[in-house]
This record gives structure tokens, C-alpha cells and sequence, in this order.
């Protein structure tokens, strides 16, 4: 084994880690990252050897028996434009959190088979978030409930039909609960519905609470206007506890993007904005920060009214904080940066900070131009949490006669002092529209099982308002589910309506010119032309008083939205339950967020023992309701502060039978699919804590520790190379950057044999005549004309993790669940690495930096992987690429331990076996579905560069530059991940592969990787001396 | 003592390693022949839903191939033909056919014929039929001469090896592109030379490394 120089430089002097026990070099996690596999939990027993061995004996002995006989089903009226084996895309929208996500989807065969961002149109950027790509296998859940329930027993839509007539005929109170929409065809039957049932009460419910950006807009300025934020404009970003780059951002796309093309930088005299962060939780918008301070999110107010305050936006004589360096920084730039000044508050924040932050824009003057507010012309929405009491009441009262919960699921994560399952009980006739049999479901006494947005019609607005079009893909999966607008239309009408009809007739009025023209128009497009929410610039804010924050001391718990589950509704999804949470990395679990302080004072801690995560469970205490669940650290979170994610602790009815399998056939015990609703029994629910108004910070929580420990399964320590940290990721300051652009080449280790140090792109290789790409059969192949790249811009990157799940849509990655994961298994050919970043030493700092970097496979041009296969099922290809040939492999693993990246991954068991036949749909065609005992890893997508030079060699023309995007670089929000042809000199890759800050990982290996990073630059406010 | 076997037993050992090494060479070779798809997978010709006689097609009536397999130039698969298509002519001609009972089923009720796919590559080989039409493989050299089959059979084994042999001496087997659909289309004496030309002139590679077809 060679032993490689450990280069400490090109790290700005500072060190980096990925977990405490790799901070304080633990003996177990050196031994763990030095065997590169995790240790076994026990070795096999003799019983389940036995058992493995029966099965492949019996296995080899059948298979070879039968052929299969393979049916081809064509149709038997062939539609028009539809040819087999070609994919057709159409444009729709995702609803997400009360606006619609433009989207592109791609149609195998009549499957929808994978989800992009639709790339014309106005509010989009091309690109999605993790929830979009997710969605495709909620279409596919096979859990989502199928049948029409009355009381339970199966019923028939006729039934329902027979209901609405009822109730149109005699009852007048009917309250509604919804999931915010921004559907008009859904506002225009609310109205329809307000004209049939006299006493109708309508509420839009958010699980995570009211909507406080929107009511702070409207204290600030007296009307309904949504700031739209565009970061490529600012040049100092201040976020309040704003998780803006955060998945669940509700305008994440946009803002993402012109936040990292303010970040990119082109040359060294370009100029980047700088991001101040303050916040509560360790967020991947506070990852991305130039100063970040951490602080109770209850404690977030007095610092914006401060800063309001010495910009002249608030009155009065000032909080506490009058010599803290951070309020003294952001208000100097804020001064400035003028109208490059952007403030904006979070979720977790009340209304008053919002308005604060609305009135420092209009002082500063970036309303206009950094910030655009858009008039929405909504009427304001009451509080939510009061409207709950209100209509809890009544059905307690008997007030209500129907009640129509339309995708929401108050039954879980309804404030349990309402207990709105009570009141749901009191109600005749309660109807249930989900895409699961819920928590609600069961309440219910009507269950209409949800159409999801790829199965039905409807429409919506996208963030900045522009109306935009929901179109299916595919006929509903189980013909019993119906979309909202049905439910809603036939309530309103009192006879089933075509959704198709509806949503035409929203449009009609909208479009001029022949309707059908105009009508086959939106839905090539996507969008109406010109339908954005005009933009208005009004006055500025009066300034207003102290709006009175009480400070309370204590600990505060801060309840999010989750990462990747959201608020529950995608808990059934195992592609956003294996997604690793961006900072935590943790896994298929939700647990108490706090800092080593904090944790230290409540007596818990997370104990390491040979590369597992043992953790203390704490009891959280509100009211009479408690919540058990397992701690975790995060360095960088606020002290006194425990943030806990919604959405788990689900419990989710499924008919589904479970898998009953011979004794020989071990494959169920890898099965996550066998036994029942995925979601069920995976964290905990954290309803308990949530108090009548729904408020995110709650601050009179006891804390109180349990004695139980719980294992704790998080990819944070997973392909770690060495105990001490290699320059794998670099990163520099603005200064250092203008001072010598090519910083990060300073990390390169020394040439062999000399003290110089080298540019190893230009290092003769080890073998060069003799290596495969000198290979006169690889010179003659056509696809050697191409030699492809990729460059991952650090600066750009914010880590939320989109690309790891477009990856796994495209590329058919299986999911493993839990335990496998805990056993290093899992599949995801693109790993988000996570480093902390400090001061050199080993004791814990308070507050380090946070860098989050994608590592898919390098595509090595001296790839050690190829050389020790002893079957040659990895190989070089003509164009640079290092493929790997399932049919060939054997599964020695030897190119995984050969692997200087660890970017390999391999089939321990056959997990695409025990996929269910819904989920079987969710593969992509062109790509093969792998077995057990196969490696894989990335390909570069090769099976679009493939299909793609397909085409172009049919049309005989040549690859046009871009024509063939990878998943995750589609996917990318901030267009950090450039791909190309790297023999086209004027190719974007090309030219970034040349920039100053390009490195690649590991150069001194003389591996050659075909991936370069972009060093990461932060933009520190040079005068100040922050923590 | 005396003696338990007999001196001829001894040549029973020298015989046994005979067998020994034979039966190996016999198993090796049983593997190499009855194992491969040449033997397995050759001839394989299993009845169809519908007697679809492709002699009576092509041969009889004179049908092109891509009247029914019409995407075949434009997609990776060539499709088996709709329903309609069928009955594009079978309104009229034979409307009364018993064997075309199932046809018309289909056509009454939008149910699909479950045909029995004939030629089957395992799924981690990606093959195009539009790529190889647009170089000049004809269907025939790897469909055999359907014009001659009342039922589909296989007629080549569709390995690795069987591809390769193409790949690697395309000109051996290419045609000129409007002749890619004929049946028992006859080589010009100097094909070779003239299939060598276009290859050079039209840059016809055709890929031998291993990510051409398999991802």
C-alpha cells in the first residue's frame, strides 16, 4: 500500500470532518474507515446459511428448467404519435405547498417514467426539487388506497353520487377542510359550493402552520403581495432562521438559482453576494453562509426589529443587542448593498418578522429589483388555529352536517388539544379524500381514494403566479380515485363533472384568439402566456413600534417541515425515506436536533461504538402530551434550542397482502415492501408538541431523559477515506481567490520523487502506451469523437439533494432500507458528502462552517477499478467513461476496495426482486434493473448519451453541444453540475474544466478523474471578526 | 495369499482415467453445444394466439415489412403491429375467418393479442432496430427468411459471439439500404468491396465495446 502525504493546505488552514468521533479521531472510526466495510452485526447463523445455500441450489436448479414465455401486448388501436420504445414528454405542474411546480414529464410506453422541470416556462428554471422527483414513485405507491370506502366496506361512486344529492337537498353546513391550492378551477367551485350550501366553511389547512410570510406582507403594506426574491440581483442576503435553499422552500427553484448565479464566479474579478445567516437549526441555507450565527429562533424577532430599527424601519429604543458584532456587520452592509440588500424571515418566524424584513426592503430600495412583490389579490386568510377551534367546536356541537377533508390529514397532524378526531365523530357524514387510507381515513366515514396529479386534470398557479396547466400522463391506477376537483365539482353540483371540462373552462376566458389553437398551445407549453400576479412597488411601510417579542428564557423546540418527507404526505415513499437528511444524513428516522452544548447540559449524548450511532432517547413534555424521541447533534445548532422534523410516526393502511415466501427464499428479509405500509413505525410523530395555534417555536417544553438508548442510522461517516481528512474538498475566501485564482491547485501533493509540485493533468499515465484508451479499437470507435466530463461547482452547490433522487428515478437505484443502510448498503450512485469545517485541533468548536459536497464516480481515466476485475466487467469505454457491464460481473467487490473514491455499490441482495409491480412501472426502460450479486455505480447517465447519439447518427448530423444532460445535472437547481464533451474546446465543460479553481480529488493518485470540482469561495466581510 | 483381482484388473485404473478425462471433454462439449442459445435457443417456434402466417403475407401477397412493423426505422423495437392494422384489410378480406376470431375480439373490445415474443434479448442488452436499418443490416440477416414461415421461429441464436461477428466485419453482411426489407436478396459479386467503400465513406463503426449496448 502506498502511503499518501496527508496535504493540509488548500483547506484556507482549517480542518475538516465529517462526524464528532472523526473530529476527536476515535480509535473505532479508524479502525471502521481503515477495513472501508461497516462490521458485521453478527455473523450469519448456521440456520440462515443453511437456508442462503438451499435457496441458490434450488434456484440454480429451476432456472434453468423453463423459459420464460414473454407476451407483447401492442395495442389494439394504436394511438396517434405514440411508437413503441419512443418516450413522449408533456409538460404539467406538481401542486406543492399552495403553488405548482412546472414540470416536464417523460412518458415510457405510457408510463410516466421520470419527472424534470419544464425549461420554458416563466416561474421554472428546468430543474425540480427532491418532492417533484419524488412524486413519481408516490404515482407508483403501492400502498396508495384503491378502493371507495363507506363505513368501511366497499362502495361504489354511485354511492357517491347519491350522497351529494343528499346532501344537496337537505343540508346547509358543511365545512371543508383543504390542503392549500392554487387551482382557480378549485376557487371557482368553492364558490360554486358557497351557493349550494348556505353555511359553507372553508379552510385551507396547513399542517405547518399559517402561512406568516403572507400575513407579514399584508400588516406591512395593506394588501396581498408575495415577495419573489431574486438573489442573483442582491448583493448582501440576510436570512432570519429563512431556509430559502432549503427542499421544502416553496419557491425553492427560482430562488436556488439566482442565489447561485449570484455565487458563481466566472473570473476573479467577478464579485459575489454574501450571505448572512442566523438561525436556529443547521440548515443547507445556513451551509451556504458567509457569516452564520446561531441563535434561538424565538430570539430571531429582536434581531430583526434591531435591524430594522438602525435602518429606520422600525421606532423605538432598541432591544438589547446593541454590541453584537453580527448585527453590527449585517446592518453595514445592508447600508451598503442599498437596494443589493435582501433581508427575508423563515417559516418558523411570526408575521411581525416578516413585516420587519418587508419594511427593511422598501427602506433599503430593493423592492423593485432584488425583491419583486407581486400582487396576489387574495383574500388574507384568518389565523388557521382559531378557525380549527371554531369548527371543532361546532361539530362538537352538532353545527356541522358534512365534512369534506380534501388531502389533509388533521387526524395526524391536527394540534391535539382540538382532539379533532373527536370532533370529526360528532359530524354525519365526514368524506375523506386521500391518496392513502390515513390516519383521517379511518375517522371518516367516506373514503375517496385521491387521483394523484399524474392521473387527473387540473390547474394551477406557479409561484410568481403565472397559470399553468396539470395534465395526466396515465389513466388512474385504481379506477376508484378521484382528484379534488371531481370531488369538489360533484359537491357543488351534485352531479359528476369532467375534470377535463372544468379546468377548459378556466382557460377559456384567459386565452384569446380560436380556443382550440390556444387550448392545444397550454398544453404543449404548459403555462398561459402573461398570467404572472402583476408586480407592484408600493409605498414603503410606515415604521412601526417595538412589536413587543417576549423573550422567554429556556429551552425553545422549533418544529419543521422535514427534508424530505415534508409534513408526512411523502412518509410512504421510500425514495425520500432512504434520501439522507441534508445535514443530519440520517436515515428512515426523525429525531431532536441540538447542539453539544445543549446536549451536554441535558445530560444525552450519542455514543460511537464501532461505526454505529448509539443515542440517548429524550422525553419532550408539553401540556399533558409527550413525544419520545432519540437525540442528535449537530454542531453549529443553536444552544437552547431542539428543532424535531413533522412527519413521521405515520400509520398508513394498506391492503396490500404480505409476501408469503418458501422457506428457502430469504429474499423477504430484505424486502422493505413485505410488510405493510412503509411509512408505518418509522420515527415519531411529533403532533403531541404542537399547541392550538399551530406556531412553530414552542418554548414551554419539558425535557426529561428516558434512559433508553436507540440506534441511530446516518450516512454522515459513509465513504470516508481516511481519519485525517484529504483535501477532497477546497475551499478559500473571496480574498485569497483574488489573490491567486488557482488557490486550490496549493492542496496538490507533491510529484513523486520531488518537492515540486505538478499540474497531474498533464502526468504522463502509468501505463501510457499500453492503456485502453491508446487501444487502436477504441480509437476507431465512432464514440471516441466524444470524451466526456463533468464539473461540480462547490460555489453553487447548495447540497439540498435533488440530484441523488433524479439519479435514483433515472437509473433505476433500488432501495434498501434501514438496516441495510445501517450496514453501509445503500445504493445511491451519488453520495452528498457533508464536512464541518474548523479551526485545526481536535475540541469541538461552536460554531464551524458547514460545505456540502456531491460525489458521484470520478470516471478515472487511469480507472483502478478496471485493473483488478478479473472478469473485465468494468471497463474503459471509447469515450472516456468508465462503464461497468452487469451481465459480466461476478461480484468479487474487488473494484469497490480498489475504489479511491468508495463511490462503488454493490447488490448484497436481490432488491429489485421484491419490488412490487407498481413500483416495477417506476423503472426506466433503458436501463438495465440490477440483480444480486452485481456491482454498480454512476455511468454518466450513458444510457442518454447513448440515446442521444442515436438519434443524431438517424438525422446524420453531429451531437449538438447540451444535448445530452445527465440526470442530476437536469435536475440541479443551481446549475452546479456542468457535463460535456471535453474534445469540444468552446463546450462549457471544457472551459471550466480550465478554470483556476478546478481540482480534481485525489490528483496525486495519477487516477486522472474525468469529474473536476470548482473550489469553493466564501465571501467573509473582511473587516469583521465573527464567530 | 492369493491373489483377489485378477492382472487384467489392471488395466481397469488406466481405463477409468480414460473415462475420467473423456466424460470431461464429453461434459465440456455437452455444456459448450447443448448450453449456448444455438441449441437452446434456435428454432424456438411457439404457437401464437393467432395463426399469423407470414408466408401468406409476404410471400403470397407481397407485403412490406414496415407495413406492420412500421416503427421499426424510427425506435429501438419494432412494434408489433395494432390491432387496426390488422383489420386495415380484414373488414374485407376473410371477415368471416374463424382463426381470425381472436383479431376481431380484440378489435370489438380493445384487449390486446398477447403475442409470444420469439425474439427475446435478455434485458441488459440494449438493441436497436433503427440503428441497424439506417446502416443496412437487413432484416433477414438476423430474422432469417420470414417470408418462408407459417410460424415465427427463431433462426439465429442472438448471442454475444453472433453479434460480434457483424460488428466486427460489418461488410461481410451489410446491404444497400433500400434493400434492407428484401427476402432472399442475392450479394452482388463485389459486395464486399462496395459494402468496404460505404463503410468508408458513410463512417460505419460499429461499436464492439461493451457500453454500446449494455448499461
Amino acid at each position: 500500500m502506498i502511503a499518501l502525504p496527508i496535504v493540509e493546505d488548500g483547506k484556507g488552514g482549517k480542518k475538516l470532518w465529517r462526524s464528532l468521533p472523526q473530529l476527536r479521531q476515535d480509535p473505532e472510526f479508524a479502525d471502521v474507515v481503515r477495513d472501508e466495510v461497516m462490521p458485521a452485526d453478527s455473523p450469519p447463523s448456521r440456520r440462515h446459511f443453511l437456508q442462503v445455500m438451499g435457496a441458490s441450489m434450488a434456484l440454480a436448479g429451476l432456472t434453468a428448467c423453463r423459459r420464460p414465455v414473454e407476451r407483447i401486448m401492442p395495442f389494439a388501436r394504436q394511438p396517434e404519435e405514440l411508437i413503441p420504445g419512443i418516450p413522449l414528454h408533456y409538460a404539467t405542474a406538481m401542486p406543492f405547498r399552495g403553488a405548482v411546480l412546472p414540470l416536464l414529464v417523460k412518458s415510457s410506453d405510457g408510463r410516466p417514467t421520470k419527472i424534470e422541470g419544464n425549461p420554458e416556462h416563466p416561474s421554472a428554471t428546468g430543474s425540480t426539487n427532491v418532492f417533484a422527483q419524488a412524486s413519481l414513485l408516490e404515482l407508483y405507491d403501492p400502498d396508495r388506497s384503491r378502493t371507495l370506502l363507506h363505513q368501511g366496506e366497499r362502495t361504489s361512486w354511485d354511492a357517491v353520487v347519491e350522497l351529494s344529492q343528499r346532501l344537496g337537498g337537505s343540508t346547509r353546513r358543511l365545512a371543508v377542510l383543504a390542503r392549500p391550492s392554487s387551482s382557480p378551477t378549485a376557487a371557482a367551485l368553492r364558490s360554486r359550493l358557497a351557493e349550494r350550501f348556505e353555511d359553507l366553511q372553508w379552510i385551507t389547512y396547513r399542517s405547518e402552520g399559517d402561512d406568516a410570510a403572507a400575513s407579514g406582507h399584508q400588516s406591512a403594506f395593506g394588501r396581498s403581495l408575495r415577495a419573489l426574491y431574486d438573489f442573483s440581483r442582491a448583493r448582501v442576503i440576510v436570512s432570519l432562521d429563512a431556509d430559502f435553499l432549503g427542499p421544502t422552500a416553496r419557491n425553492f427553484g427560482p430562488a436556488t438559482q439566482s442565489f447561485a448565479r449570484g455565487r458563481k464566479l466566472a473570473s476573479s474579478d467577478a464579485s459575489m453576494s454574501r450571505l448572512y445567516v442566523a438561525e436556529s437549526a443547521f440548515s443547507v441555507t445556513g451551509a451556504m453562509a458567509d457569516h452564520r450565527r446561531r441563535m434561538r429562533s424565538a430570539d430571531v424577532g429582536a434581531l430583526a426589529y434591531e435591524i430594522a430599527r438602525r435602518l429606520g424601519a422600525a421606532t423605538g429604543s432598541g432591544s438589547g443587542l446593541s454590541d453584537d458584532p453580527f448585527l453590527d456587520a449585517v446592518v453595514a452592509d445592508l447600508v451598503n448593498a442599498g437596494s443589493g440588500g435582501v433581508i427575508l424571515a423563515g417559516e418558523s418566524q411570526p408575521a411581525q418578522v416578516h413585516a420587519l424584513c418587508a419594511a427593511i426592503n422598501a427602506a433599503l430600495g430593493s423592492v423593485g429589483s432584488a425583491v419583486r412583490l407581486l400582487d396576489t389579490d387574495e383574500d388574507p386568510e384568518p389565523p388557521q388555529g382559531a378557525a380549527l377551534r371554531d369548527l371543532a367546536n361546532a361539530m362538537r356541537a352538532g353545527e356541522v352536517d358534512a365534512a369534506l377533508i380534501l388531502g389533509v390529514n388533521p387526524a395526524y397532524d391536527a394540534p391535539p388539544d382540538l382532539d379533532f378526531a373527536g370532533a370529526l365523530a360528532e359530524v354525519p357524514e365526514t368524506i375523506h379524500v386521500g391518496l392513502h387510507h390515513d390516519e383521517t381515513a379511518r375517522l371518516a366515514t367516506w373514503h375517496i381514494p385521491a387521483a394523484h396529479y399524474l392521473e387527473a386534470w387540473s390547474d394551477g398557479r406557479s409561484w410568481d403566479g403565472t397559470l399553468s396547466v396539470v395534465q395526466p400522463l396515465i389513466a388512474p391506477l385504481y379506477a376508484d380515485a378521484r382528484s379534488d376537483i371531481e370531488v369538489l365539482a360533484l359537491l357543488a353540483t351534485g352531479a359528476p363533472q369532467s375534470a377535463y371540462d372544468l379546468v377548459r373552462d378556466t382557460f377559456r376566458p384567459v386565452l384569446s384568439g380560436a380556443f382550440e389553437d390556444a387550448w392545444r398551445r397550454i398544453l404543449h407549453d404548459g403555462y398561459a402566456e402573461d398570467t404572472a400576479f402583476p408586480e407592484v412597488v408600493p409605498e414603503a411601510p410606515v415604521p412601526a413600534g417595538p412589536p413587543g417579542f417576549t423573550s422567554v428564557n429556556g429551552i425553545e423546540v422549533v418544529l419543521r417541515l422535514d427534508p424530505t418527507v415534508l409534513d408526512g404526505s411523502y412518509a410512504n415513499n421510500a425514495w425520500c425515506q432512504e434520501l439522507p437528511d441534508p445535514v443530519t444524513k440520517i436515515v428512515w428516522d426523525n429525531v431532536a436536533v441540538m447542539s453539544p452544548a445543549t446536549a451536554e447540559a441535558l445530560g444525552v449524548e450519542a455514543r460511537y461504538s464501532k461505526g454505529r450511532y448509539y443515542v440517548d432517547v429524550i422525553r419532550l413534555t408539553r401540556g399533558e402530551r409527550s413525544v419520545e424521541l432519540p437525540v442528535w447533534i449537530v454542531p453549529g445548532h443553536a444552544d437552547d434550542s431542539i428543532t424535531v422534523t413533522m412527519g413521521y410516526g405515520r400509520s398508513i393502511g394498506s391492503d396490500r397482502p404480505e409476501r408469503v415466501t418458501p422457506f428457502w427464499d430469504t429474499a423477504d428479509k430484505t424486502d422493505i415492501y413485505g410488510h405493510g405500509a412503509l411509512a408505518n413505525g418509522v420515527g415519531q410523530s411529533v403532533t403531541p408538541l404542537r399547541d392550538a395555534s399551530l406556531t412553530a417555536i414552542a418554548t414551554d417544553v419539558s425535557i426529561a431523559v428516558t434512559g433508553r438508548t436507540y440506534r441511530i442510522i446516518t450516512t454522515q461517516d459513509h465513504g470516508v477515506l481516511d481519519i485525517e481528512a484529504r483535501p477532497l474538498l477546497r475551499l478559500g475566501t473571496l480574498e485569497q481567490y483574488r489573490a491567486n485564482p488557482a488557490f486550490a491547485l496549493e492542496a496538490e501533493a507533491p510529484t513523486p520523487g520531488s518537492d515540486e509540485k505538478t499540474n497531474f493533468q498533464d502526468y504522463p499515465m502509468l501505463w501510457e502506451d499500453r492503456h485502453p484508451a491508446r487501444d487502436a479499437a477504441m480509437r476507431d470507435s465512432s464514440y471516441y469523437r466524444n470524451q466526456w466530463g463533468m464539473v461540480i461547482d462547490l460555489n453553487a452547490c447548495t447540497g439540498c439533494g435533488t440530484c441523488i433522487l433524479a439519479c435514483q428515478a433515472e437509473n433505476n437505484v433500488q432501495v434498501v432500507g434501514k438496516t441495510e443502510v445501517g450496514n453501509g448498503r445503500e445504493l445511491h450512485w451519488l453520495r452528498l458528502d457533508r464536512y464541518f469545517v474548523s479551526e485545526e485541533g481536535t475540541e469541538l468548536p461552536k460554531n464551524p462552517q458547514m460545505v456540502l459536497q456531491p460525489v458521484p464516480c470520478q470516471h478515472c481515466e487511469n480507472a483502478p477499478c478496471e485493473a483488478v476485475c478479473p472478469v473485465a466487467a468494468t471497463v474503459h469505454s471509447p469515450d472516456g467513461t468508465n462503464q461497468m457491464i452487469y451481465n459480466r460481473c461476478i461480484g468479487t467487490r474487488y473494484c469497490a476496495n480498489n475504489c479511491p473514491y468508495k463511490v462503488r455499490r454493490f447488490n448484497y441482495f436481490n432488491w429489485s426482486k421484491t419490488i412490487p409491480e407498481t413500483v416495477q412501472m417506476a423503472q426506466n426502460p433503458n436501463v438495465t434493473v440490477r440483480s444480486r450479486g452485481v456491482m454498480e455505480k454512476c455511468s454518466f447517465c450513458v444510457q442518454r448519451i447513448r440515446g442521444a447519439q442515436r438519434r443524431a447518427e438517424l438525422e446524420d448530423r453531429a451531437l449538438v453541444r447540451g444535448e445530452v444532460l445527465t440526470a442530476c445535472q437536469q435536475s440541479c437547481p443551481a446549475e452546479a453540475i456542468t457535463f460535456g464533451d471535453l474534445n469540444d474546446a468552446g463546450s462549457d465543460v471544457s472551459r471550466l474544466r480550465e478554470d483556476p479553481r478546478a481540482y480534481t480529488m485525489l490528483a496525486e493518485l495519477n487516477v486522472k478523474p474525468r469529474v473536476s470540482y470548482l473550489a469553493r469561495v466564501s465571501n467573509p466581510k473582511p473587516d469583521a471578526e465573527l464567530s | 495369499m492369493p491373489q483377489i483381482f485378477a492382472r487384467k484388473v489392471n488395466v481397469l485404473p488406466h481405463l477409468s482415467l480414460i473415462a475420467v478425462l473423456l466424460s470431461g471433454i464429453v461434459s465440456v462439449a455437452f455444456v459448450w453445444y447443448y448450453f449456448s442459445p444455438e441449441y437452446t435457443d434456435v428454432g424456438y417456434a411457439p404457437e401464437q394466439p393467432v395463426p399469423y402466417s407470414h408466408r401468406v403475407h409476404v410471400d403470397q401477397l407481397g407485403m412490406d415489412c414496415r407495413y406492420c412493423h412500421s416503427a421499426v426505422e424510427a425506435a429501438d423495437v419494432a412494434n408489433i403491429p395494432s390491432t387496426e392494422t390488422c383489420m386495415n384489410c380484414h373488414t374485407i378480406v376473410r371477415p368471416q375467418s374463424v382463426a381470425l376470431m381472436p383479431v376481431r375480439e380484440s378489435f370489438s373490445s380493445g384487449e390486446s393479442i398477447p403475442w409470444v415474443k420469439v425474439h427475446s434479448l435478455p434485458d441488459y442488452v440494449q438493441f436497436s432496430h433503427a440503428a441497424h436499418l439506417d446502416a443496412g443490416v437487413g432484416c433477414e440477416t438476423c430474422h432469417g427468411r420470414v417470408d418462408q414461415m407459417d410460424i415465427v421461429r427463431l433462426e439465429e441464436p442472438l448471442s454475444m459471439g453472433w453479434c460480434l461477428e457483424c460488428h466486427r466485419e460489418p461488410e461481410l453482411y451489410l446491404r444497400p439500404t433500400d434493400e434492407v426489407t428484401t427476402m432472399g436478396y442475392v450479394h452482388s459479386g463485389d459486395f464486399i468491396e462496395r459494402n468496404l467503400e460505404r463503410i468508408a465513406s458513410e463512417a460505419i463503426q460499429p461499436p464492439t465495446n461493451c457500453s454500446a449496448c449494455h448499461y
